[in-house]
C-alpha cells in the first residue's frame, strides 16, 4: 500500500515524463500489484478516449479556407509592396517611416508639441515686430459724423463736420 | 514617451503664454489745437506731426495737453478735453506693429476704429470748428 500511494502519481505520465530509474521501479511494482495495473489501464483507456475525441474534433474542422485566406493576403501583401515602389522603399519603410507608420499614434504625438512651438515662435517674432521701416497700411470705419478722412504716410486725419455741433 | 512630450508641451506654453497675453501697448496721446488765422506757426513739441497736418487748412497748431499711457486691450482710456468733454480711447486689436486703436466721442456720438502701424500716427478732430480753431486728439503708439 505504502508503495500505491509512492506510485500513484506516476501512473498518468505520459511518455518521457519519467526518468529511465522511476519508470523500472513503475513497471516492477505494476508487475506485482494488481490494484495500479488496474487504475494504470483505466488512465489509458480514458486517456485514448479523450485523445480520441480531440482528434475528431479538430478533424471535423475544415481549415483549407483558413489556409487560403491567409496565402491569398501574402500575395496581396507582396503585389502591393511591389506597386509601392522598389525595394529601396521598402527599405526606408523598414527604417525611420517605417516605425512612423508602424506608431502613428506616437508620431502624431511628437509631431503636435513640435509644431506648437514653431507656431508659437512664429506667433512670437510677428508680435515683436520686425521693424521693417516701410510705411504701412492703415485701415478705417467710422461711425457717426465723421465726414472726412485723410490718408497720409504718416497715418489717418479724421476730420469732424461742420454741422450744428459746432 | 507621450508624457514627457506633454509635459515639454506644457513647459514651453507656459514659458511663452505671459509675452503673448501681455498685450500692453504704451502710447503717446496729445491734445492740439488748430486755427484756421494767424501767422503760420506750429508748436516744435508738433514737430514731428507737421507733414501729417500740412494738408489740413489750420495754419497755426499748438499742443494743448499731453499724457502717456499704456493701453491694454478692450480697455478704455479717456482723455479730457479742454471744454469739458472726454474722447475714449481703446486698444481694439494688436497684431505685431499693427494696432487698431477705437476713437469714440460721445458728446457727438462717433467712433473711429483706426488701424496704424508703428511710426505712424492717429489726428483725429474731436471737436467741432468754433471761431476757426478746433481741438484734435493724436495718438501715437510705442512713441519713441
Amino acid at each position: 500500500m505504502k508503495d500505491c500511494v509512492r506510485f500513484a502519481p506516476m501512473l498518468g505520465a505520459r511518455e518521457g515524463e519519467l526518468t529511465q530509474d522511476e519508470q523500472r521501479a513503475l513497471d516492477a511494482h505494476l508487475e506485482g500489484c494488481a490494484d495500479c495495473r488496474a487504475t494504470a489501464a483505466e488512465l489509458a483507456a480514458l486517456d485514448g478516449l479523450v485523445g480520441e475525441s480531440l482528434m475528431a474534433r479538430a478533424n471535423s474542422r475544415d481549415f483549407a479556407p483558413f489556409v487560403d485566406q491567409v496565402m491569398a493576403r501574402v500575395a496581396l501583401r507582396q503585389a502591393q509592396g511591389e506597386r509601392t515602389g522598389s525595394g529601396a522603399t521598402a527599405r526606408a519603410r523598414r527604417g525611420f517611416l517605417g516605425w512612423l507608420f508602424a506608431h502613428p499614434r506616437a508620431a502624431i504625438a511628437s509631431v503636435v508639441p513640435v509644431v506648437a512651438v514653431a507656431a508659437l515662435v512664429v506667433y512670437v517674432r510677428s508680435s515683436s515686430g520686425g521693424g521693417s521701416g516701410e510705411v504701412a497700411m492703415f485701415e478705417m470705419a467710422t461711425e457717426g459724423e465723421v465726414t472726412m478722412v485723410l490718408q497720409t504716410k504718416d497715418g489717418p486725419v479724421v476730420l469732424l463736420d461742420d454741422g450744428e455741433h459746432s | 514617451m507621450l508624457r514627457t512630450l506633454f509635459a515639454a508641451t506644457l513647459v514651453t506654453l507656459a514659458a511663452v503664454a505671459p509675452g503673448i497675453a501681455r498685450a500692453e501697448v504704451p502710447v503717446h496721446v496729445r491734445v492740439i489745437k488748430g486755427l484756421r488765422q494767424g501767422p503760420p506757426k506750429v508748436d516744435p513739441r508738433l514737430d514731428d506731426l507737421r507733414r501729417q497736418l500740412s494738408p489740413l487748412a489750420y495754419v497755426r497748431w499748438e499742443q494743448v495737453s499731453e499724457k502717456r499711457l499704456d493701453l491694454n486691450r478692450g480697455r478704455t482710456e479717456f482723455v479730457e478735453l479742454p471744454d469739458g468733454d472726454t474722447a475714449a480711447l481703446t486698444l481694439q486689436e494688436r497684431h505685431g506693429d499693427t494696432v487698431t486703436f477705437e476713437v469714440a466721442l460721445t458728446s457727438r456720438n462717433t467712433q473711429s476704429r483706426l488701424t496704424v502701424q508703428k511710426g505712424q500716427r492717429i489726428v483725429h478732430q474731436v471737436t467741432g470748428e468754433k471761431k476757426g480753431a478746433a481741438l484734435f486728439l493724436t495718438v501715437m503708439a510705442w512713441p519713441p
